[in-house]
């Protein structure tokens, strides 16, 4: 199945990634590689489930300098084409269930192609637009920067 | 657009810090001259520019000289982009990507990796 581009909703990343597709594909399905990419240092991912089947569990905690696990994600696998395509959402659950209302619900696809120089990784992640605007609001952008600022900070660090 | 995403990095790290984050909220009041930003801070006056430096560099303020004052201004371009949603899940999403490159180049070539 194709996906259509929002323009207002939607990004989409791509880079030629100097190694072979079957390699750049571990860095997904492997939960200790997944973990070392997914976040920034010097968060920590622990990934707690990683079933990379429909309805497969995407859930991972986080840590800030060694401190206790924070939750991070609960996503559910919708497709998976090993090697070439992984989509999830955060949505849902594992096993189809919706999620609670979270701040933020994306889907994800996330496919790898053969290139020349290797594999072309492209990410298209879309959005809710309700979602959006209501981070843009607990985040407290009209309230001042300080808030803005010590808000942002962790949402880099930490968010989907 | 990685540049650009490069960029917020570096605004969101710049913004990171609680006597930087007071200096673009002072400045969010109007332009101030060094010594009036300083004041507030019991830091020595070294410390406090390394602050001024690092802001400037990531373009959340600009300075001018006139006379022995130096004056500061926000940057409100820059701020308008780190407030952007989008511009922050953009920022995550190519964050992402560079490591997920790094991490399996490094697979690739393990003998090359420190």
């Amino acid at each position: 199945m194709s996906t259509h581009f929002d323009t207002d909703r939607d990004l989409t990343i791509s880079r030629v990634i100097k190694a072979p597709r079957a390699l750049t594909w571990r860095a997904f399905a492997e939960p200790e590689l997944f973990a070392k990419w997914w976040v920034p240092a010097p968060t920590t991912l622990d990934v707690l489930e990683l079933s990379l089947r429909p309805g497969g569990a995407m859930r991972t905690e986080m840590r800030n300098d060694g401190g206790p696990p924070e939750p991070h994600m609960h996503a559910c696998i919708l497709d998976v084409e090993p090697l070439r395509r992984l989509v999830f959402t955060t949505a849902l659950q594992s096993a189809w269930r919706p999620a609670p209302e979270s701040a933020i619900m994306i889907t994800a696809v996330l496919t790898l192609e053969d290139h020349s120089d290797g594999t072309l990784y492209s990410a298209h992640v879309m959005h809710r637009d309700a979602a959006a605007r209501q981070v843009h609001e607990t985040l407290g952008f009209a309230d001042g920067w300080g808030t803005v600022a010590a808000q942002l900070a962790g949402l880099v660090e930490g968010m989907t | 657009m990685a540049n650009n995403s490069r960029a917020l990095d570096g605004v969101f790290q710049a913004l990171a810090d609680p006597t930087r984050r007071a200096v673009i909220m002072e400045l969010g009041k109007g332009p101030a001259t060094v010594s009036q930003l300083k004041k507030p801070f019991r830091m020595a006056l070294p410390s406090f520019l390394k602050h001024l430096q690092l802001l400037e560099r990531n373009r959340l303020i600009r300075t001018s000289k006139s006379g022995r004052q130096r004056t500061c201004r926000l940057e409100t371009q820059t701020l308008a982009a780190a407030e952007s949603w989008m511009s922050q899940q953009r920022a995550i999403w190519e964050a992402r990507t560079d490591r997920l490159e790094a991490l399996v180049t490094t697979l690739q070539s393990p003998e090359s990796s420190s």
